[in-house]
């Protein structure tokens, strides 16, 4: 029950409504990050494309400090394992809050491919496997990132709206109970 | 809202991961089995190579350049063959399936020739897989190119036109083959494996989306209706087939409901008795 006087439980709402709406913009901005991702890794394969043409060839004593780079079979087998395993969590984890950090990391798994496949001279061959990797895994990403926070979001929107419909309400009413003196969630 | 059904939720990850999984996978398949094929051609012109070589070895030894030229025309003259030469080791053609060739030099930075002639001093051994180089010539067409050293034996060296023993390598015999019929296996076989990936694709994805809808999507939604039909007072015993959890989730519904409806009727009977009892507070007073 609320004991303050009418202005500030009027402040009381504007600041709860705004504090609603701007966790709505917070979960539109989240919902589209995994499509940011994917433009980046669009990017970085458009750069990839062709064997990073262009960007200067490693220099000679850095590939001689390097040494020899590994198989190619084993460097595919790699991508196969971990494009298996990628998915598998991802699509266990469809539902659940996705991290950021975790779209990242795909994107920088997907890289070291890029470049192992690169030093190794056979990135024109093997290109479009690493490509269509990301794309799945990048997509499958975005999908849970956009599904999620869409779906918060929306949580959050009803939640708003029920509370600005609660107001016009109470309005004309002295005493009643307050429109955001409540813990109740819709379902 | 079409985001939150659980047919799209569950469907469109799965389909989209198989669909990625088999694409990856197949792709380096491709790659592998293309690597392996070339592989094998390399070895194969290789040999053919060496054939070559010692098929033309005593004629060589015996100076009898006519039966040489004769044996260098017949193999230019076969369809995948885009040229043989015997050059010297000044890079003078001394032999050569084109005979507009002969007695002109090759060009040491060509795409042939680069690869060898790449260093101060050019390369004298070589392995099976580095005798091969792969390139496109002025018509465009993409050719595999086997050099095969003459080495200096003693045999060579002895003969009636002696060569200095000091030297290692006589002259180099080029072959260039097309690369046409094996862009046409590799052509085959990546349109054969893209309709194999679609096979497995509307197979893998087709038995999935079947299994999900007819085991949990499809019992999901007749849960979903018999639970408004209860809801709405119609309390017939489920009839929709499903896997046990959700006739149990059916029946328990129905149980519910059942109850609910037993007190109503319960409550019913007894409110008109509550409404005539005398009033508890009187009978205190």
């Amino acid at each position: 029950m609320s004991s303050s006087s009418a202005p500030d439980r009027d402040e009381n709402v504007a600041d709860a409504q705004a504090s609603l709406q701007a966790e709505i913009r917070r979960y539109e901005t989240r919902a589209i990050a995994g499509l940011w991702l994917l433009a980046l890794f669009l990017g970085l394969s458009l750069a990839a494309y062709g064997g990073f043409p262009l960007f200067p060839s490693l220099p000679e004593n850095v590939r001689a400090a390097l040494g020899a780079s590994p198989p190619t079979g084993l460097i595919s087998l790699a991508l196969v394992v971990y494009s298996f395993s990628a998915i598998i969590l991802l699509l266990a984890r469809q539902g659940s809050e996705p991290s950021l950090r975790g779209g990242f990391a795909h994107l920088g798994y997907l890289t070291g491919f890029y470049l192992f496949y690169q030093y190794g001279g056979q990135l024109t061959d093997n290109f479009l496997a690493v490509f269509a990797s990301g794309l799945t895994i990048l997509g499958l990403y975005s999908y849970q990132t956009w599904s999620f926070f869409s779906a918060q979001a929306k949580e959050t929107s009803e939640r708003l709206a029920l509370a600005r419909r609660r107001q016009s309400f109470f309005s004309d009413e002295v005493g009643t109970r307050h429109p955001l003196d409540t813990d109740e969630r819709l379902p | 809202m079409l985001r939150q059904k659980i047919s799209i939720r569950a469907i469109v990850p799965v389909a989209a991961t198989l669909t990625g999984f088999v694409v990856v996978c197949c792709l380096l398949l491709y790659t592998v089995i293309k690597g392996d094929l070339n592989r094998y051609t390399i070895r194969h012109s290789t040999d053919l190579t060496a054939t070559v070589v010692k098929a033309t070895h005593y004629a060589m030894l015996k100076d009898d350049r006519d039966s040489l030229m004769n044996t260098i025309n017949s193999i230019g003259e076969q369809q995948e063959v885009e040229h043989v030469r015997i050059f010297n080791k000044q890079g003078l053609i001394m032999f050569s399936g084109t005979a507009s060739e002969v007695g002109t030099l090759v060009d040491k930075v060509d795409a042939g020739c680069i690869g060898c002639h790449a260093g101060s001093q050019p390369a004298t051994r070589l392995g099976p897989m580095d005798q091969a180089r792969q390139y496109a010539n002025s018509a465009g067409d993409e050719i595999m190119a086997i050099t095969a050293p003459i080495y200096n034996e003693a045999a060579c060296s002895n003969s009636c036109h002696a060569h200095d023993a000091s030297q290692k390598i006589l002259g180099t015999l080029d072959v260039g083959l097309s690369m046409a019929p094996l862009q046409a296996t590799l052509g085959l076989l990546r349109n054969r494996m893209m309709i194999f990936c679609l096979l497995i694709l509307f197979l893998s994805v087709g038995a999935t989306v079947g299994l999900l809808h007819r085991n949990v999507l499809l019992p999901i939604c007749q849960l979903s209706a018999y639970s408004d039909d209860v809801v709405n007072g119609n309390n017939k015993p489920p009839v929709f087939e499903a896997t046990e959890e959700v006739q149990q989730i059916a029946r328990n519904f129905c149980h519910l409901a059942d109850q609910r409806d037993r007190m109503r009727r319960e409550l019913d009977i007894l409110q008109p008795v509550v409404g005539k009892l005398p009033d508890a507070e009187t009978d205190h007073s």
